[in-house]
């Protein structure tokens, strides 16, 4: 098992009713099972997991990404700053 | 050139020091500056008409730090001749006039593209930078969402 921490943000946190979590998942989840694991799990998410920008120690990953021991994760929408 | 180039790249909750930034990024060698700064907008009439009361800004800042310093060597990369670069977003709840992100890049003259350097950097924080804004006005509040998804190697 791999111990991974999640952040949330903007309108992924609001929903996830939480900033952040912690996780231990199998050693070989990809990004793509991650978001099917965490929209199973927390119904709030499930419709976010379409659009969520994910990132793995703070750079953005895909689908097919295997999410590495102690990995940070971030799940938030597209950026808005300005 | 004598003088290393300066690189200023931030998130924060204090009010942009225009005039500090750019004497950080303004070298013996640079004779022109083009800043860009944004503010908060408190009557929208483009798009669908509204007013803000404030935005209240929040970001994962220690990834959009890094995203910054990313976008300073994109402009680096394409347009060598720029000499200082500053990249700042200021997050909290922040009220209509106030700026919130600054981006400046310093240049020998003018003509060598420091113009669209500056227009680069702000395009690029705005596409990979982590930041986001809810809009709170009269009629409630809402998260404004970006329209970008970032590429592999973005």
């Amino acid at each position: 098992m791999n111990k991974i921490k999640i952040l949330f943000f903007a309108t992924i946190r609001d929903r996830a009713g939480t900033k952040s979590m912690e996780l231990d998942i199998s050693a070989d989840m990809t990004i793509a099972q991650l978001k099917d694991k965490l929209g199973a799990d927390h119904p709030n998410l499930k419709e976010s997991m379409k659009s969520v920008l994910i990132t793995i120690n703070r750079e953005y990953a895909f689908d097919e990404a295997v999410v590495p021991p102690n990995a940070e994760i971030a799940l938030f929408p597209p950026v808005s700053g300005g | 050139m004598t003088e290393t180039l300066p690189v200023i790249y931030s998130i924060t909750e204090s009010e942009i020091d225009l005039n500090d930034l750019l004497a950080r990024i303004t070298l013996a060698s640079t004779g022109a500056a083009a800043i860009f700064t944004g503010m908060v907008r408190g009557i929208t009439s483009r798009g669908g008409a509204h007013e803000t009361e404030y935005l209240e800004y929040e970001s994962y800042i220690p990834m959009a730090e890094s995203k910054m310093k990313q976008v300073a060597d994109e402009i680096r990369e394409k347009w060598p001749v720029v000499e200082g670069i500053a990249i700042v977003q200021r997050i909290g709840r922040l009220h209509p006039k106030t700026p919130t992100v600054l981006i400046a890049c310093t240049a020998a003259h003018r003509d060598t593209g420091v113009f669209e350097a500056a227009r680069y950097g702000i395009d690029r924080l705005k596409e990979i930078v982590p930041v986001w804004k809810k809009e709170v006005g009269p009629d409630g509040q809402e998260w404004v969402e970006g329209n970008y998804i970032p590429k592999p190697g973005e």
